[in-house]
């Protein structure tokens, strides 16, 4: 699938997570282009929450690539192992001399893959902060260059120091933060606020107080709380606002790409708009990307640039905002819109709810179906005939 | 209207280290019978409190300051415990909202969800009998006076063959009735099947069939299956032919489904065929020799009905309803004398008067009023049955407050004097006085004149409206009310039905698998899922209320529709009488009928659906409306700014004004009375004052509105 709209921040190719027999993600593939908000809908037990704790390493993926900034985060290494496992069988009856070679080959780059999957996998975070490390020395060696005393030279060393000790423990894996859907359970109820915001900084190694209180008062002030809030413990606020300390201490790790878990399931009406209007400003402020994961559709459609629909561990739909609610195409995506209660009693006494029940909807018996582009920009999962009778519907 | 359950100036707070906490600060409500009450409103509104005040599961701390909760005739603010037993989960049931702590973590999905149905097997019998045999007595008594004395014998006798057959007929339609659901799962499964085949799926075609026939087996009624026997056996062993024939590496399904197909088809006949009037039926088989059972079902209908109408119900119909014309009309003597005694009782109280005094006149009147309820009524009079615990409650209320209030404005007394000698010392004070709760004499000795008032104007109504009866009508609810007992007495929940029901509940629900998952842990189960099992085991006790506290706030989309849907259906079958609590107005827009918005322990608006939603009055109601985004939204949302106030202050005026961006000077000194709109709807903001300043709706809304307006205009909804 590709996209001719803005940088790609995180790609995602492939995914599977596995968990024993269950296929909780089977082959989703997707990008999320700089300062977007891609919102993923779906089902209670869908996938869509996996999705979003496999691109921050909490799971091991069972295969695929995730991209971040280019370099790869995740890699599994399933795809491989069971290719090469096909050709050993192969192996086994094949005569031809070529062929045999061939399978040779399969095999040793195979394991080559794995090998370079595991590295990827593991050392992604060492490689980037070798990266930045070498960057900030760079930088700061023109600087010192161009310095004009000795005391200036000096303070430029310093600081280049304290850089590049945050450099080099800077993991890549920070640049993606989370917000939890329970902003209770998400907070340690015996640490106060100034040590749940500052824990990530303390982990990346700052030492420095004043820095640390200083970046905590900011973060408070851009959630809308108060510097009198860092002495406090968690049990001493709101639901509205225990959600507003989980979204700064996502944002003081200066996150370019967050991962919101329905971050306001658990809100009350009046506190979710809230935290909807302080996502969006925050939105703004910091360019932020974000992937957003909810099952409240009107919320979804109101804060989305794109939505991908997942069924069942698979994506099924994934377009704009506006193009899918306009044109929706898969079944499960008109029964998942035709379930959408609005506040209309009229409408509602009327609407009538579209049941999806995949034997009935396709027939894939044969032809097994794949991502597709109808539209620009507008993929559906489908095969041949139903590619074909979508394109018909839209007059293509 | 006829209310199935009232909520009466309800005040409840909770006793808490800081003070006490005002949680529900009086509200009404009328739940209509067999419509849905939406309560919406944010967290800490007083929603839920209402509602387990309801169920009469309240927390230890809790004070229930006044008010009445009628429902049934009884006050459930006032009944025992023992009483509740078999109110609670029978009659009212809850949905609760957080389904992890509402399941038992270490007893199976199944047995908790079949627990109620087997425990209350037995418990529903008995009551079902008690109030049989209950109002056979009234009715009886009432015979007798109606008749005279020298028919007494005739009475007893038509009273007796009542019960017998009454009984009687309810066996044989319990057998029916089983037996029918019976051959409903097997369509539905037979459908499956042919689903699945035809779709190319694999199915386990022997276990299929063998569990067919099997099924096939337990459709076994004498009126059920009359006539089909020769072909249910054709079937059954055609079945088991096809299921010898299966050869599972070839995978040849066409017998197997010619087979199914039969069964399918007949299934479905069985299904749609005349159900037998059993009532007459059951009479029939009694009391004619010749009966012949065996006959086609309309046939058998129409000897029977005609059997039961010459010899029984023409003579026993006539004499019922001379019971219920004179019952009536020996209450309704009665009522006129005990509105004179209230009169004086109300004199009485409106002096001073001592403990003893107060008791003897409150005891008398309690004999007087009992005497005048009318025993034969279907639907019992909730305020005479409740006058009793109402006016011995308010009476205890005025002497222990008498007692009390001295000591409570010495404390406050006490307190402050300590709190103002530390300030003037120059010390910081960190604590608050903690209010007074002091009730004035004349409030205390209103309440008592309040009821007693209430009770002879709901009298007067009751003569005023006395010529419009119809006693046809009373009769027929009579002997109905009857029937529906005697079903309870006769209906016997086995465990193998329950695991049945239990499944089927399971499978409405939404979970895949019920068999196999009937056999799991609640913590095996997602959030999502335990959800479903908490709303299938309220559903499974077949409520006369059902209380939903937020039961879908935890779900995704189609699974909310597909729960509201199930609710929905179930309260157009049963008659399901629902309080339904949430804060998510597009489900109310789908569930309700009528809706109250509460906030801050106070109903700010209350009106049917299509005038909160069309005709919103109150500020808050606005601001719940305008801060949620629908699918239209594009601006940015109109959140509502800060917190809701801490109860154990209650702020003094309108709650809702510090919030408020459209707040006068008057709404943070005086509470706003309940101003009219319609009949239907009303609200409590200074707005609808006639010298309130114009303010528009805000922009959001109107806009909403006239969206909703067009699509509806434009029939774009299909």
């Amino acid at each position: 699938m590709t996209d001719n709209k803005g940088e790609v921040l995180l790609r995602v190719e492939n995914l599977c997570q596995y968990f024993g027999p269950t296929k909780a993600v089977d082959d989703v593939s997707f990008n999320i282009h700089k300062g977007e908000v891609f919102g993923l809908v779906g089902e209670s037990g869908c996938g869509k929450t996996t999705t979003g704790r496999s691109i921050i390493k909490i799971y091991n993926i069972t295969s695929g690539n995730i991209y971040f900034k280019g370099q790869r985060i995740c890699a599994g290494v399933r795809s491989y192992r069971e290719a090469i496992k096909e050709a050993r069988k192969e192996m086994k009856t094949c005569k031809d001399e070529n062929r045999l070679e061939e399978l040779k080959k399969i095999i040793a780059d195979n394991n080559a893959e794995i090998k370079k999957a595991r590295f990827d996998h593991k050392y992604s975070d060492r490689e980037y902060a070798k990266r930045l490390a070498c960057e900030t020395r760079a930088d700061y060696e023109e600087k010192i260059k161009n310095a004009s005393s000795q005391e200036e030279k000096n303070k430029l060393a310093k600081a280049m120091k304290t850089d590049l000790r945050v450099a080099k423990k800077t993991k890549l894996i920070t640049k993606i933060q989370m917000i939890f859907q329970d902003p209770i359970a998400s907070l340690d109820p015996r640490m106060t606020v100034r040590e749940i915001i500052s824990e990530g900084l303390a982990i990346r190694g700052i030492k420095d107080k004043e820095y640390i209180d200083n970046k905590v008062f900011e973060m408070l002030e851009l959630v809308g709380l108060v510097r009198e809030h860092a002495g406090r413990y968690p049990h001493e606020f709101s639901g509205g606002q225990r959600q507003r300390i989980g979204i700064a201490r996502a944002i003081i790790m200066e996150p370019e790409l967050l991962v919101a878990d329905e971050p306001i399931s658990a809100l009350d009406v009046s506190i979710q708009a809230q935290v909807i209007n302080l996502l969006n400003e925050l939105r703004e402020q910091l360019g932020l990307t974000i992937l957003f994961i909810a099952h409240d559709l009107s919320v979804v459609k109101y804060f989305s640039d794109r939505i991908g629909v997942m069924y069942y561990g698979n994506m099924v739909e994934l377009a704009e905002t506006e193009e899918l609610f306009a044109h929706p195409m898969h079944p499960y995506t008109r029964s998942l819109l035709s379930a959408i209660p609005l506040p209309d009693p009229r409408s509602e006494k009327k609407r009538t709810r579209i049941i999806y029940n995949p034997l009935a909807a396709h027939d894939y018996s044969t032809d097994k179906p794949t991502m597709r582009e109808i539209l620009p920009g507008h993929f559906v999962r489908c095969n041949d005939a139903e590619e074909a009778k979508y394109k018909e519907e839209f007059g293509i | 209207m006829d209310n199935i359950l009232e909520v009466k100036n309800l005040k409840v707070s909770f006793r808490t280290t800081a003070g006490t906490l005002k949680a529900v600060r009086d509200i009404s409500l009328d739940l209509k019978r067999g419509k849905t009450l939406a309560i919406v409103g944010e967290s800490g509104s007083g929603k839920s409190v209402t509602a387990k005040a309801i169920l009469g599961i309240l927390a230890g701390n809790t004070i229930i300051e006044g008010g009445e909760i009628l429902y049934d005739g009884k006050d459930l603010l006032k009944i025992s415990e023992e009483d509740f037993h078999n109110i609670r989960g029978d009659k009212i049931s809850m949905i609760f909202q957080d389904p992890l702590s509402s399941l038992d973590p270490i007893v199976k999905i199944g047995r908790q969800i079949t627990e109620a149905m087997l425990l209350k097997s037995s418990t529903n019998r008995r009551v079902a009998k008690k109030e049989f045999n209950a109002r056979l007595a009234a009715l009886k008594k009432n015979m007798y006076a109606a008749v005279g004395k020298e028919h007494t014998g005739e009475v007893d006798e038509q009273l007796k063959t009542f019960k017998r057959f009454c009984i009687e007929s309810n066996h044989l339609e319990n057998s029916y009735n089983l037996a029918h659901s019976n051959a409903t799962d097997l369509h539905g499964l037979s459908d499956n099947f042919l689903f699945l085949a035809e779709k190319n799926q694999h199915i386990d075609v022997r276990k299929n069939l063998s569990d067919f026939r099997k099924r096939l087996g337990k459709i076994d009624d004498r009126f059920l299956t009359k006539g089909y026997k020769d072909r249910m056996n054709a079937i059954s062993e055609e079945l088991s032919r096809a299921a010898a024939g299966y050869n599972k590496k070839e995978n040849k399904t066409e017998a197997s489904v010619e087979a199914v197909k039969k069964l399918e088809e007949l299934t479905k006949e069985l299904i749609e065929s005349k159900r037998p009037d059993f009532f007459s039926i059951g009479y029939y088989k009694l009391f004619d020799q010749s009966a012949n059972l065996d006959l086609p079902t309309e046939e058998l209908n129409n000897k029977a009905q005609a059997f039961i109408e010459e010899r029984f119900l023409k003579k026993f119909g006539d004499s019922e309803k001379e019971a219920v014309k004179y019952s009536f009309e020996r209450a309704l003597k009665e009522k006129k004398d005990v509105i004179e005694k209230l009169k004086t009782a109300r004199e009485f109280f409106s002096t001073d008067f001592t403990k003893p005094e107060a008791k003897k006149t409150a005891k008398a009147l309690y004999a007087e009023i009992d005497e005048s309820i009318d025993e034969l009524e279907f639907i019992k009079d909730s305020r005479a049955y409740t006058f009793e615990s109402a006016l011995d409650n308010a009476i205890n209320r005025y002497f222990y407050y008498l007692k009390r209030n001295p000591k409570e404005e010495a404390r406050f007394a006490r307190q402050s004097a300590k709190r103002e000698r530390l300030i003037a010392r120059g010390r910081t004070v960190t604590w608050k006085v903690v209010p007074k709760v002091v009730y004035p004499k004349e409030e205390l000795s209103g309440n008592i004149i309040q009821i007693i008032d209430r009770m002879s104007e709901h009298y007067e109504n009751q003569i005023a409206s006395s010529g419009e009866i119809d006693f046809d009508k009373r009769t027929n609810d009579l002997t109905n009310h009857f029937k529906k007992t005697a079903s309870g007495i006769v209906y016997r929940v086995t465990k193998g039905m329950a695991k049945e029901k239990a499944i089927k509940l399971m499978d409405e629900v939404g979970i895949h698998e019920p068999r196999l998952r009937y056999n799991q842990y609640p913590f095996e189960f997602s959030g999502g899922m335990r959800q479903r099992i908490v709303i299938a085991i309220a559903l499974a006790a077949n409520p006369d209320i059902l209380i939903c506290d937020e039961p879908t706030t935890a779900l995704d989309v189609t699974i909310q529709s597909q729960i509201l849907e199930l609710i929905n259906k179930l309260k157009a079958e049963r008659g399901l009488s629902i309080i339904f609590i949430t804060h998510d107005l597009g489900v109310v827009a789908n569930m309700a009928d009528d809706i109250a918005v509460m906030y801050a322990g106070k109903i700010v608006e209350y009106g049917s659906a299509d005038e909160i939603f069309y005709d919103p009055r109150h500020p808050y109601t606005w601001a719940l409306l305008s801060s949620m985004p629908d699918l239209d939204t594009k601006e940015k949302l109109d959140a509502i700014p800060g917190t809701p106030p801490n109860m154990i202050y209650p702020p003094e005026g309108d709650a809702f004004a510090a919030r408020n961006k459209y707040a006068m000077k008057i709404d943070f000194e005086e509470h706003p009375p309940f101003f009219r709109v319609t009949d239907t709807h009303y609200a409590a903001t200074w707005l609808l004052h006639p010298d309130a300043p114009k303010v528009e709706i805000p922009k959001a809304i109107t806009d909403r509105i006239r969206r909703m307006t067009e699509r509806l205009e434009g029939g774009e909804i299909k």
